[in-house]
Formats: C-alpha cells, sequence, structure tokens
C-alpha cells in the first residue's frame, strides 16, 4: 500500500509561500486504479511528485507498505524511481536524441552497469521491443520522438514506464496533450495494465470522463482532498472464499 | 561500475550537439598554438645551443691579460696533460681572442670608394687545431669538412688579389670597381637610376667573358703602396655576415644577398699590441668565410693565423685562450666537468691568471634568457587554453540549460545526481580529448611544414614573416618534445574537465520536479 499521511508541502514563489498541501492524507491500495482530480494548482501533480519520491514533503510521511520512503537516502530514492516507480507525464518527455526504442530501455540503461549490459541486453530488447509492440509501436522502433505523433509518443513513454514492471504508475494528465482518440486509448491502456498486471496506477487528469474509467476518484481543492469516491470497488474475497 | 545511460548520453550528446563543436575548435586551435610556439622555442633553444657549443669547445680556459698566459701555448698544453684531467681530454686548440677594427673600401652605385669600418672579434687559431675541438669546419663556406682547413688562397681568390693590385685598387683615382654594391647605410638619391649587381666573376678572365672591357695597362696609374705596412698576404676567415649583407629593395620589396667582399679582397685590422696599448694593424685577403647561422658570430668573428696574430702583437707564442673538446663520455659527465675536471684545470694557473669555465658556463646568461623566456611564454599561451576554457564553461551551461528538462526526466527514471554530473564531466573530457588529439595533429602538421607554410605567407603579404636578416637561422628550426605534446595535452584535457565542473554541479544539483516543470 501507498500512503500519504497528514503531508504539508509549501513553494516559495518570489519572495512568497505558497502552501501547496495541507495536512493531506491518502491510502492508495496495491492494484488500484486511483484518479485525482481538481481544479490547476489544487496540488495534484505535487501530491503525484511526493508519492514518487520525486520531491519530499515539508511535513508528514509517505511510506510503501508500511516503510517510510519520504526519508530514504538519495541512492535508495533513485532505485525506488527505477525500479518500483513508473513515471507518465503530459508531455511525454521522451529524450530527443534517442531512437524509441532507447527511450524505452533507458531506465535500463540507468539499472545496468556496462559489464551487466553486455550480459543482459538481449532480455532488456526483447522486453521493450514487445512492450513497444503491447502499446502498438512495433513499426516504430527506430523512429526518434520527433517522427512520432503526440499519440505514439504517450504510448512510447508508457512503455517507458512499464520497463521495469513497476509497482506503481504514477500518471501525470497522460492525456492532457493529446485528442479524445489518442487520449482514449491511453486511458484504456492504463486500465488494462492496472487489471491484467494488477499494477496500481494513479492518474492526475482535469477530465471527469477520463476520470470515471478509475475505480477511486478523489477530488482536490486547495491542497486537500474533498471527495474520495469509489466507483468501481474490487470485490473483497472472504477469508473463506 | 558506471551505468551505461553515462555513456551513451555522452556519445548522442556529442553526434547531436553541434555547438560542442565549437568546444572543440577553441581547444585545437589553443593546444596547436601551444605545440608550435614550443616546438619552435624548443628548435630555436636546440639550435641555438648546437651553434653555441659548434663555436666553443667543451671547457674554454681565458685570461683577460693582454698579453695572454704567463705559460706559452705549448707548454700549457703540457700541463694539461700531465695532470689528472689529461685522461679526459680529446684535443686542445690554443687560440688568441681580441677585439679589433675592420676596415675595407667599398663602393657605391656610381662609383664612389666609401671606407667601411667594423669592429670585429679578431681570434688567431691553427685551423686544423681549431677543428678538433669545435665545429669549426663545418661553418666554412668554401672549406667546409675539409680536412685540413686552411687560410690559403684559391687560384681564383689570388687572380683577383692580382687583379685588384693591377688595378691600382687603393688608388683613389682608380676607375670604379665592375662589381659597384649598395652599402647598407647608403640611400642612393630617388633620381639614381636603381641597379643592383651582385659580384660578378671573380677572376680577371671571367670579367673579359661577360664583356666588361678591362682598361688597358698604360691608361691606368701605377698601384701606389697604401700608408702603413706591405700588405702581409696572409688569408682571413671572415664572418659570412661582415662579407654579405641582405638588400630589400623598397620598390619592388625583393630582398637580395649583396656580396661586399669576395675571395681575394683586402682588408684592414686593427688591434693594440699586447704591450704599451700600441696601434698595431695589417692586410689579410679574404680566402673564406665562416658561417654558423648565428648572426651575432657571422657578423663578428674573423680568423687570421694565430702565429700571424701572435706575431703582429708581438706575444711570441702566448696564448689567451684554450679551447679544450673532452672526450665523450666525460663531456656528457656534467658533474665531473664541474667539480673535477674545472677545479683541476684552475690549478694549473696562478691565482686570478684564468677563467676557467665549462661552454654551458660561458653561454649562462643567454642559455638562462631562453629558458625563462620560454617559461613565460609557456605560461601566457597556456592562457590561450583557458581562454578555450571559458568557452567550455559557456557552452555547457548552455547545454545544461537546454538539457534541464531532460535531467528531470533521468532522475524521474531513477539517474542520480553523480550520474548526471558524470555525464557532463564525461563530456567535457570527451570534448577536451577530441580537441587535444586534433590540435595535436594540427600543430605537428603546422610545425613541420612551418616553412613552406611561412613561404606562402610571405608569398601573399609581401611581407617577410621570418626575416632571416633578423633572426639567427636561414630555417625556422622546430623541435617537437614528446613530454611538451603530454603536458599540452594534458593540460588542455585538464582544463576541459575543470571548467565543465561547474556546469556539471549545476546539472547534478537541478531539482526534479522544477527541471520536469522548466521551459
Amino acid at each position: 500500500m501507498l500512503s500519504a499521511h497528514n503531508v504539508f508541502k509549501s513553494y516559495r514563489r518570489h519572495a512568497e509561500s505558497v502552501q501547496v498541501l495541507q495536512g493531506l492524507t491518502v491510502d492508495i491500495d496495491d492494484g488500484e486504479f486511483l484518479a485525482v482530480v481538481g481544479a490547476s494548482g489544487s496540488g495534484k501533480s505535487t501530491l503525484m511528485h511526493l508519492l514518487g519520491t520525486l520531491d519530499s514533503p515539508d511535513q508528514g510521511s509517505i511510506t510503501l507498505d508500511g516503510k517510510r520512503i519520504d526519508t530514504a537516502r538519495g541512492r535508495e530514492r533513485d532505485r525506488l524511481r527505477n525500479e518500483t516507480f513508473g513515471f507518465i507525464f503530459q508531455f511525454y518527455h521522451l529524450l530527443p536524441e534517442l531512437s524509441t526504442l532507447d527511450n524505452v530501455l533507458m531506465p535500463a540503461y540507468i539499472a545496468e552497469s556496462m559489464m551487466g549490459w553486455m550480459q543482459t541486453r538481449r532480455e532488456w530488447k526483447r522486453r521493450a521491443t514487445a512492450l513497444l509492440h503491447r502499446v502498438g509501436l512495433g513499426h516504430r522502433l527506430t523512429h526518434k520522438p520527433r517522427e512520432l505523433s503526440g499519440g505514439e509518443m504517450q504510448r512510447a513513454a508508457v512503455a517507458r514506464a512499464l520497463l521495469r514492471s513497476p509497482k506503481v504508475l504514477l500518471a501525470d494528465e497522460p492525456t492532457g496533450n493529446l485528442d479524445t482518440e489518442s487520449g482514449g486509448t491511453i486511458v484504456r491502456l492504463l486500465k488494462n495494465l492496472n487489471r491484467e498486471d494488477d499494477v496500481t496506477v494513479v492518474m492526475v487528469t482535469h477530465n471527469l470522463e477520463i476520470a470515471a474509467q478509475a475505480d477511486r476518484v478523489v477530488r482536490m481543492v486547495h491542497g486537500n482532498i474533498v471527495v474520495d469516491r469509489s466507483l468501481f470497488p474490487k470485490p473483497v474475497l472472504s477469508a473463506a472464499g | 561500475m558506471d551505468p551505461v545511460y553515462k555513456f551513451l548520453l555522452c556519445l548522442k550528446y556529442l553526434r547531436t550537439r553541434y555547438l560542442a563543436f565549437v568546444c572543440i575548435v577553441s581547444v585545437m586551435l589553443g593546444v596547436a598554438t601551444l605545440i608550435v610556439v614550443n616546438s619552435v622555442m624548443s628548435g630555436f633553444s636546440n639550435k641555438l645551443m648546437d651553434r653555441l657549443h659548434g663555436v666553443l669547445s667543451d671547457v674554454v680556459i681565458e685570461t683577460d691579460r693582454s698579453g695572454g698566459f704567463e705559460m706559452s701555448a705549448d707548454e700549457i698544453n703540457a700541463a694539461i696533460q700531465a695532470s689528472p684531467v689529461g685522461k679526459h681530454v680529446e684535443a686542445t686548440a690554443p687560440t688568441v681572442e681580441v677585439m679589433a677594427l675592420l676596415q675595407f673600401y667599398a663602393r657605391d652605385r656610381r662609383g664612389n670608394k666609401i671606407p667601411i669600418m667594423k669592429h670585429v672579434k679578431l681570434i688567431g687559431i691553427d685551423p686544423e687545431d681549431h677543428a678538433k675541438v669545435g665545429r669549426f669546419k663545418e661553418y666554412l663556406k668554401r672549406q667546409r669538412n675539409v680536412d685540413k682547413p686552411n687560410f690559403d688562397l684559391t687560384a681564383e681568390a689570388r687572380d683577383r688579389m692580382n687583379y685588384h693590385r693591377w688595378l691600382g685598387d687603393w688608388d683613389p683615382t682608380e676607375q670604379p670597381r665592375p662589381n659597384a654594391f649598395v652599402p647598407p647605410n647608403i640611400i642612393p638619391p630617388a633620381d639614381t637610376p636603381k641597379v643592383v649587381v651582385v659580384s660578378p666573376p671573380l677572376s680577371a678572365s671571367a670579367f673579359r667573358e661577360v664583356g666588361i672591357v678591362v682598361p688597358p695597362m698604360p691608361i691606368i696609374p701605377a698601384p701606389e703602396v697604401p700608408a702603413g705596412p706591405p700588405p702581409r698576404l696572409s688569408g682571413v676567415i671572415l664572418g659570412y655576415s661582415l662579407a654579405h649583407y641582405r638588400y630589400k629593395d623598397p620598390e619592388t620589396g625583393i630582398t637580395e644577398e649583396i656580396k661586399l667582399l669576395a675571395e681575394g679582397d683586402d682588408v684592414f685590422l686593427a688591434t693594440v699590441g699586447s704591450t704599451g696599448m700600441k696601434p698595431v694593424y695589417s692586410t689579410f685577403v679574404v680566402a673564406d668565410y665562416f658561417h654558423c647561422e648565428m648572426s651575432e658570430y657571422d657578423s663578428s668573428f674573423v680568423y687570421i693565423p694565430r702565429s700571424e696574430l701572435q706575431q703582429l702583437r708581438a706575444m711570441g707564442d702566448r696564448v689567451n685562450n684554450i679551447q679544450i673538446r673532452l672526450k665523450p663520455e666525460a663531456a656528457a659527465d656534467e658533474k665531473l666537468v664541474h667539480e673535477v675536471i674545472i677545479p683541476e684545470l684552475q690549478k694549473l694557473f696562478q691565482p686570478g691568471e684564468a677563467q676557467v669555465r665549462s661552454w654551458q658556463q660561458h653561454q649562462g646568461p643567454l642559455l638562462e634568457a631562453i629558458e625563462i623566456e620560454r617559461s613565460i611564454l609557456n605560461i601566457l599561451l597556456f592562457l590561450i587554453v583557458g581562454v578555450s576554457g571559458f568557452s567550455v564553461l559557456a557552452i555547457f551551461s548552455m547545454i545544461v540549460a537546454e538539457k534541464t528538462r531532460d535531467i528531470g526526466v533521468l532522475k524521474s527514471l531513477g539517474a542520480s545526481s553523480r550520474g548526471i554530473m558524470t555525464i557532463f564531466l564525461s563530456y567535457g573530457f570527451t570534448l577536451g580529448l577530441i580537441g587535444s588529439l586534433l590540435g595535436t595533429l594540427l600543430g605537428y602538421l603546422l610545425t613541420t611544414y612551418i616553412n613552406e607554410i611561412e613561404e606562402v605567407l610571405t608569398m601573399i603579404s609581401g611581407r617577410q614573416i621570418f626575416d632571416r636578416g633578423i633572426y639567427y637561422f636561414d630555417k625556422i628550426p622546430t623541435n617537437i618534445e614528446g613530454v611538451m605534446l603530454a603536458a599540452v595535452n594534458i593540460g588542455a584535457v585538464g582544463t576541459s574537465i575543470v571548467f565543465s565542473v561547474l556546469p556539471a554541479i549545476r546539472a547534478a544539483r537541478l531539482n526534479p520536479v522544477r527541471a520536469l516543470r522548466f521551459e
């Protein structure tokens, strides 16, 4: 379970301090598909950055399976971002110098030493190619990001996020820069991953229609959760069952 | 072991960031400049030392006493051989060295006879002995590397000498000599037709061949004997630059070598006697030229037979200078030379009578000046590499700013701050290395073909870049040293790394959230 407990976070903007999160608490179950909605500036992206150890809270704690991760050392946080969390951004953030395949392989490039890479590169390439086929980009392996459409770039970003088989997928407005059809494809992809691979998905979105695809939706206002509603609660198996 | 992404991204940035080539070019130019300048400086230095050592032997014994050493040349020689130093000595050459005035007549374009006077170092030598202690015979123009150099005149020189005698060359009323020339310090009036005539062939028969009419005997006044003692008819070996000079035509810009004194021409040499400071002088006939390519020596050394100078100065068999050539193994051992040989030789003379020095000590101030000059120049030139370092800093800062969002992405994928820093440090190292290697290649080519490049530049610009009239040598000497190449390359690569540290730290410290939001 991924949890944020009584989290406060502020940023300095010029001389002023802007309080973004104000005592936020949320628990995300393993295998859950959570949609976070709210107006701009409500703290959705900040919450996601804190959950994914890209940032640290001023107060409160972030835990993964009961273990605090917000106070982890730099190397441990790097490892978590590489192995446990997968990030999908609104603007795809593919590296423009690399091919689609190399972009997807980047988490493996970061994880492997030169010697390790020599031994495992075939397996990684096979996996990356399979993921690109899965997201429908099997024919775009050697293309550079500038040669892909917005939807294709986002699908490549999803494949990159999945390479290391993360436990949690953190998607920050993954459809925000896409047309309706491409956006729908991405959400279906996330949903399938959640259902089939049991990946926990935390998706920040403005779009309520897309949010409605999630198991649970939380609405944020002024740095706190004001609505927390389960849409498709997962069946709870009884101990006997 | 470093993760793969550092190498991958470093390589990708090299191939796609064209700004990086500016860094490479600036490092390359800095390295090439350092190599060329150092090689030329080293070439100058080596050639200068070679020339200095060629003129001076390994050890030099001198005295300031006008009459020379107390002992005769033979006695000194015997004493040296009998001393502990004797076993290290390969050859000795006693000489007499005095300051003197050289005088001869030159003519301007209108045929006016102009007396030319130069102060020279007059050296009385036994040419065979002198050839054994240094490179004297290598530097002779006509008798270069002959077994036994001498002061004898060639048949042509003798013809020329006789011709001048016959022509009455010392008579102010005689006809202009056919080999008219312009002395260096005489500027012809504007209306004077510009004719530069280089010395014609030297024999009388040669004059007839080129169609110059030799005046018939009867109309030539009988030659008058010049004042002073009659000519001795002894040969003299003149420093090349005393008898030749380079003349640059202001209109055409063409530089020609003009010969002032040909073999067979007469010169006066005046100095002072060994006692009483009385002036003594005599006439000598040019027999050969000494050309060691050191303008200082070429323009001041005048060699005559030692016996002539001893007789002229009434010195008997005494000399004031002994050049000693050591056996190669002794000469190579500086400690032996300075701690044993020189003190032992000093013991042969009365206190204050003689000064014994190695050739390096003799030329100490000059050699030291060259070293200091080289060090200062190196420091100044390294600023060029420093400037290229600043270009690395500026361009890297731009690249880091440009790559801010990518750095955020890499961090979100698990890249460490140290890893990000390593990417940029490796990038700086690689740029420095490529720049240094290209600079080394460019520097090597420029150094190897520097004389050809100088010729082309001179042809294009019309100005002589390397003026042989000013510098010591006819060609730009170069010497590429391995140690220097290594030092320059290490320095350049080190500078590139040092100047990429700041942008690399900045990249490493980027907050991933801010980096991802960077626009």
